[in-house]
């Protein structure tokens, strides 16, 4: 009997966290089936682009898929791009509560009706601040001109800073930041490091302001449509893969920041708390304003744990 | 049919023109927000041209589909025809037709998958994410242009069956240049 | 046994004459519809997505641009420029076309309207000097090949967006070797003039270069604003095309005023017209692409030919033959997205430089531009002169052979690409 073949599609290459997190659940998942299921990975966007991932899934051309959460807004779920927000998770404790708990699992069900089904969160980890001059204060990010992927709330959040947010395609970023057509970014520090962008950045601050992270997707009319034993046994192989994805993110974005330490081209900089506490006081406000998109209850549920669970 | 050639035309060459004056415009304006003019620089930074570089890559799709459909007709498109003009004019006749009514054929198929494509989509909330604009609108752009293609190679067909002439873009031709040849 | 498949089945429909992008289309749906499990929808995604993308856009920029500068009168006031530079030397106004060819190239992304634009002036003025038509049309069609080497450059845009090679990048490497080219067709054309005696032009005074030079400033102005503003940080090179596109129109329409306002309509439709059929080559061959990856059809390349143990000297060997053969029957735009996503992996695989490897297929392009049965530049001077392909072909030997020996010589001293982007970004 033929084996049932899943297409994982993702658009980072296959050394990075993601890719790494892809190959384990292959090789789990191909493992738990007993060779039932196979697995083929298509990495580095050669089979789907960024752009056209999404409408390839429900399609049915791909089977499965881990986007980054801001992809999820202009599915129509506006709901993901809490994660976006600045401060909204005070550390990972919260973030799992979160994504392993009740609220993730409720912004998961929010996808069936687009013919997509949830199975995991897979971290990446919270990001930095990068740029030619020192960033220590909101005051220092006046008038520059920061790169930031497509979105809503990261274009709010750097307007909240004072800096002009500009929309600019991941391949085009190493060289915007070495010609100064934009004057800094952000980024989890593995993405920094294996994209060389502290070779073209003087400073980096050590803010975890943000979020970046995954969901694995699959198609639902492939999910439902598999066996049941198949389907836990694939259930299983994503639980594995996913603590391994959330454990290499810490290790990644702890070896880069170390090897970015070590070339000498960047100044890293941790915030004083008193910084620290200027720059939620810059930021907090983004979160109120995007209360009308995201949803004020899921915003305050969140908050909630925070407050609960600030231990 | 004469309006159809109009409207065709005047889109195709709006949308250059468009695109290029967007995209010229954002430039302008994030170099002009980036000096540190009091005032001036705060006023700038709070217009927000993210939706440009978007803006600019839809209207080109757009202009990219209905430019082929023009093309079809003005005999633009390059093909390898190395080896057909070397045969006997019946001949050569019946491979021109066979190519028109392969790329009749090829677009009218590709039209239909985009419309389904577009109907599969339409039945989503997909926005585009700077503009959020509908996504299937976006889209329509190849079932559009692909059925506009097909009925063009259907066309230049007839009149080619009919009066044997051939639209022919000549690429070694560039216009406004005889007068400098000349002078 | 499916690559074979698909490659015979794309041949047959290529020689059948019909457009290049249709038979493309129709290899990956007939391959689709009978042998794999991808759904056909996904054409349809593809046919949009395959060119929503910022970079490719810089293409119709460019094209724009170009065109606003055939119009524009920035042509003549070039080669005035370099006729007082160095037409006093043997052969000096076929220099003086060597040169500027170059300094146009620098403004256009494209070899045939590079042709066009210097040609269509400087042949007629030739000729009237007493040059055999065959000389300068030997001179012009090979010259006018440099306008897809030396930045910016519409084939480089393509090679970079089927490969992902950054386009800054591949603008800087071609500087050198274009104006290494520009000087070897610059000694041919020397030699050739002394040999036949071919007449001098009297010296201008520095004065009258300077006037010249005057003249002709808004047009190299360009120069500097496109390379300078990529690498200045002003813009991205896609916006460095649409920026120039805008400075073209007002030079040609306000400043040197050799364009009418009422012309720009037309400018406009000619432009969308041709970049149209650019794009629609792009997004069919974007699909035949995705047909070759989804059939792991490059890879299991990379893997044969690694195992037959094939050297870097080899391999590139054999590219060049293959792209020359190409440059028979295909123009350059095809060749390079056809050609560059099946080549590209066995290249980084071999630790081939993917600047440098983009530079040899821009160079390949180059040459099959300037030899028949297809050579969109043979062509271009055939329709300005009114010489037939055959005697032009042997009127542009001389400096064909020179450009195969440059192509040799780029294939095997990757220095000399590389030096310039190694010295900027590194
Ligand atoms: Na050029
Ligand atoms: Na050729």
């Amino acid at each position: 009997q033929a084996p049932i073949i899943i297409k994982f599609s993702h658009v980072v290459a296959s050394d990075t966290p993601k890719g790494k997190a892809a190959e384990r659940f292959k090789e789990l998942a191909e493992k738990a089936t007993k060779g039932r299921v196979k697995v083929e990975l298509y990495p580095n966007s050669t089979l789907y682009k960024d752009k056209e991932e999404m409408e390839a899934l429900q399609l049915g051309a791909v089977q499965m898929l881990a986007p980054s959460l801001a992809k999820f807004g202009p599915l129509g779920v506006k709901e993901f791009e809490v994660f976006d927000l600045p401060y909204i998770f005070p550390f990972k404790d919260v973030l799992y509560q979160v994504t392993e708990g009740p609220i993730g699992k409720s912004l998961m069900q929010k996808l069936e009706p687009k013919g997509i089904t949830g199975l995991a969160f897979w971290d990446n980890g919270f990001k930095i601040m990068s740029a030619n001059k020192p960033l220590h204060m909101p005051a220092d990010f006046k008038g520059l001109k920061m790169r930031i992927q497509s979105s809503k709330v990261l274009d709010a959040q750097m307007r909240a800073l004072g800096a002009n947010p500009q929309v600019l395609a991941f391949s085009e970023v190493y060289q915007a930041l070495q010609t100064g057509v934009v004057d800094g970014t952000e980024n989890p520090p593995s993405n920094m490091y294996t994209q060389k962008m502290h070779e073209v950045q003087k400073h980096l601050t050590v803010s975890n302001h943000g979020y970046l992270g995954y969901a694995v997707i699959v198609n639902k009319k492939f999910w439902d449509g598999l066996p049941a034993d198949i389907r836990a046994q694939l259930d299983t192989a994503m639980k594995g893969a996913t603590s391994y994805a959330n454990a290499i993110a810490d290790q990644e974005n702890g070896r880069a920041m170390d090897a970015i330490r070590k070339s000498g081209k960047t100044t890293i900089y941790e915030l004083t708390p008193a910084e620290k506490a200027e720059w939620r006081k810059a930021l907090l406000p983004v979160q109120t304003e995007m209360e009308g998109r995201i949803g004020k209850d899921l915003i305050a549920s969140i908050r909630k744990l925070s407050t609960a669970g600030g231990k | 049919m004469k309006f159809l050639d109009h409207l065709e035309e005047w889109l195709i060459a709006f949308l250059m023109g468009a695109a290029t004056l967007v995209t010229f415009i954002a430039v302008l304006h994030r170099y002009a927000s980036g000096m540190p003019i009091p005032g001036l620089q705060d006023a700038l930074i709070k217009i927000n041209t993210s939706w440009a570089q978007e803006l600019t890559i839809y209207m080109f799709v757009w202009m990219a589909k209905f430019g082929a459909a023009y093309g079809v007709r003005t005999g633009i498109h390059v093909g390898v025809d190395v080896l057909v003009n070397k045969l006997n004019t019946p001949w050569r006749n019946k491979f021109i037709v066979f190519g028109l009514l392969a790329g009749a054929l090829f677009t009218l198929i590709v039209g239909t998958l985009g419309a389904k494509f577009v109907w599969g989509i339409a039945q989503t909330d997909q926005t585009t994410p700077d503009m959020e604009l509908p996504k299937w609108i976006v889209y329509m752009a190849i079932p559009l242009g692909s059925y506009l293609m097909s009925f063009r190679f259907l066309q230049v067909t007839w009149v080619f069956i009919k009066t044997g002439e051939l639209p022919k873009h000549d690429h070694a031709h560039v216009e406004g240049l005889e007068d400098e040849v000349k002078a | 046994m499916n690559a074979a498949i698909i490659f015979v089945l794309l041949l047959v429909l290529m020689l059948t004459g019909m457009p290049i992008s249709i038979s493309l289309g129709l290899t990956v749906l007939a391959f689709l519809f009978t042998m794999t499990s991808v759904p056909v929808e996904s054409v349809a995604l593809k046919l949009f997505t395959g060119i929503e993308n910022f970079e490719i856009m810089a293409i119709p920029f460019f094209i724009l641009a170009g065109n606003f500068l055939t119009h524009g009168g920035v042509a003549r006031r070039m080669i005035n420029f370099a006729t007082s530079m160095v037409g006093h030397w043997h052969g000096g106004l076929a220099l003086a076309g060597v040169l500027a060819c170059a300094l146009f190239a620098a403004v256009s992304g494209s070899s045939p309207a590079t042709v066009v634009a210097i040609g269509s002036i400087i042949l007629p003025a030739m000729v009237k000097q007493g040059y055999p038509k065959g000389f300068g049309a030997g001179v012009i069609t090979t010259s006018g090949a440099l306008g897809i080497l030396i930045p910016p450059s519409i084939v480089m845009v393509m090679y970079s967006v089927s490969t992902n090679t950054s386009v800054g990048q591949l603008f800087m490497a071609g500087v050198v070797p274009g104006l290494l080219l520009a000087f070897c067709l610059g000694l041919t054309t020397w030699f050739l003039a002394r040999k036949h005696n071919y007449p001098r032009m009297p010296k201008a005074t520095w004065k009258e270069r300077f006037t010249a030079f005057r003249k002709s400033a808004w047009g190299l102005l360009l120069i500097v604003i496109v390379m300078g503003g990529i690498y200045t940080g002003m813009f991205t090179p896609t916006e460095a095309a649409a920026v120039s596109a805008v400075y073209a129109f007002v030079i040609a329409v306000f400043v040197y005023k050799d364009m009418g306002l009422k012309k720009v309509p037309k400018v406009l439709l000619d432009s969308a017209a041709m970049s149209a059929m650019l794009l629609y080559i792009i997004t069919n061959a974007v699909l035949f692409s995705f047909l070759m990856t989804s059939e792991n059809i490059p890879q299991a390349m990379a893997a044969w030919i690694m195992d037959k143990g094939f050297g870097m000297i080899s391999f590139l060997f054999v590219v060049n033959i293959l792209l020359l053969l190409a440059g028979n029957v295909m123009e350059p735009s095809s060749i390079v997205l056809i050609m560059a996503p099946i080549l590209f992996p066995v290249a980084t695989t071999l630790g081939i430089d993917p600047v440098h490897f983009g530079i040899i297929m821009v160079v390949n392009m180059e040459v099959g531009m300037c030899h028949p049965p297809v050579g969109l530049n043979l062509y271009v001077a055939s329709g300005i002169t009114k010489m037939g392909i055959t005697e032009l072909t042997v009127a542009v030997l001389p400096w064909l052979l020179t450009m195969l020996a440059f192509l040799m010589l780029i294939t095997y001293v990757p220095q000399i690409t590389l030096w310039l982007p190694n010295l900027v970004f590194k």
